[in-house]
């Protein structure tokens, strides 16, 4: 067999097809007796191009309805589900919070965020390792989240893909947690650069753990200066408060920003 | 593993603007800011171009300072 492509032809005969209907046969590593003509297509297209023409609809769609969408980013585990589950119950009354719940697979964080109280839909990537814009879309289709509200997309869990991928969203915030290495920020830069936010949470846990949060600080600037940063735990409540503060705030900033 | 997204975008766009005809070579420019890797491309470029026009083509991958991901050019058969 031919070892350079397997085609089953005796190492020095390869026959093959042209597209034109021409058969031959030569040995590989040949000049061709005729040439295929060939032309060359100039297209300078972005290969995001079609998600993120479906994040400016995204985008568009929001700004229409004065909602401020977040993209909840972070690694597995680090309190995605726990921090949006006590924001739902938090605000409940004052905010109108619909979620779009990213997981490759299973509806168990949909479940949870629908327990503490707001409407969800449960997005399910399969073999994907991040939410697109057209999945955003679909997502919207089915939540129908009202004029004004907060839209929270909580990403797969991952700090690599979902940096890449726009989905129309207002900000991303990352949630670093304290279990994680405080060096997190320079090991995933991509994820760290593409954040309005980062959430440091899990901090009831510091006497526990060897995470040092000045350390965490330094790297997490050194990669992006203009991040603003949190310290809360979403499981005792310790900083929620600067967290709704700086959500409300987005929010007002979305609902002007409908009307430029 | 979002290269294999970003491939199936890449055969999408190669084979609509290829109008047809068998594509032999893809130029992407891949820069080094983008988060993505070259040998992650080639690797499911393979299998992605499958059945496709651009089965069997060969990928031209140019790395570059920024950020860019962009499908440069085409080099396909000529229309008999």
């Amino acid at each position: 067999m031919c070892g350079h492509c397997g085609c089953g032809q005796p190492e020095l005969e390869h026959e093959h097809v042209h597209a034109d209907g021409t058969r031959h046969s030569h040995p590989h590593h040949h000049d061709h007796e005729h040439s295929h003509a060939t032309t060359i297509v100039e297209l300078n297209t972005r290969i995001l191009a079609k998600n993120d023409a479906l994040a400016a609809r995204n985008r568009a769609w929001f700004a229409g309805r004065e909602i401020l969408a977040i993209n909840l980013v972070s690694a597995p585990g680090a309190g995605k589900t726990t921090l949006l589950e006590r924001t739902i119950r938090d605000l409940d009354g004052q905010t109108n919070i619909g979620v779009l719940e990213g997981d490759q697979a299973t509806a168990l964080d949909g479940d949870r965020i629908r327990a503490a109280g707001a409407p969800v839909v449960q997005v399910n990537t399969g073999t994907g390792c991040h939410l697109e814009a057209d999945q955003v879309a679909r997502g919207l289709n089915e939540l129908r989240p009202p004029a004004r509200s907060i839209v929270m997309i909580e990403n797969v869990g991952n700090l690599v893909c979902p940096a890449m991928f726009d989905l129309g969203e207002r900000a991303k915030v990352v949630l670093l947690s304290v279990t994680e290495g405080d060096d997190k920020p320079l090991k995933y830069p991509h994820m760290f650069r593409a954040a309005s936010l980062m959430l440091l949470n899990k901090i009831d846990l510091l006497a526990h753990v060897d995470f040092d949060v000045e350390r965490a600080l330094a790297c997490a600037r050194e990669v992006n200066p203009d991040m603003s940063v949190l310290r809360l735990s979403a499981r005792t409540g310790e900083g929620m408060t600067a967290w709704y503060e700086w959500l409300q705030r987005e929010a007002r900033a979305a609902s002007e920003a409908a009307f430029v | 593993m979002h290269e294999l997204a970003l491939t199936q975008e890449i055969v999408a766009i190669a084979c609509k603007a290829a109008s047809g005809q068998r594509v032999h070579v893809i130029t992407l420019e891949v820069g080094r800011l983008s988060c993505v890797s070259p040998e992650a491309l080639e690797f499911c470029f393979d299998v992605v171009a499958q059945g496709t026009l651009a089965e069997g083509a060969r990928l031209d991958i140019r790395r570059t300072d920024g950020d860019e991901l962009h499908v440069m050019t085409l080099e396909i058969e000529e229309a008999a």
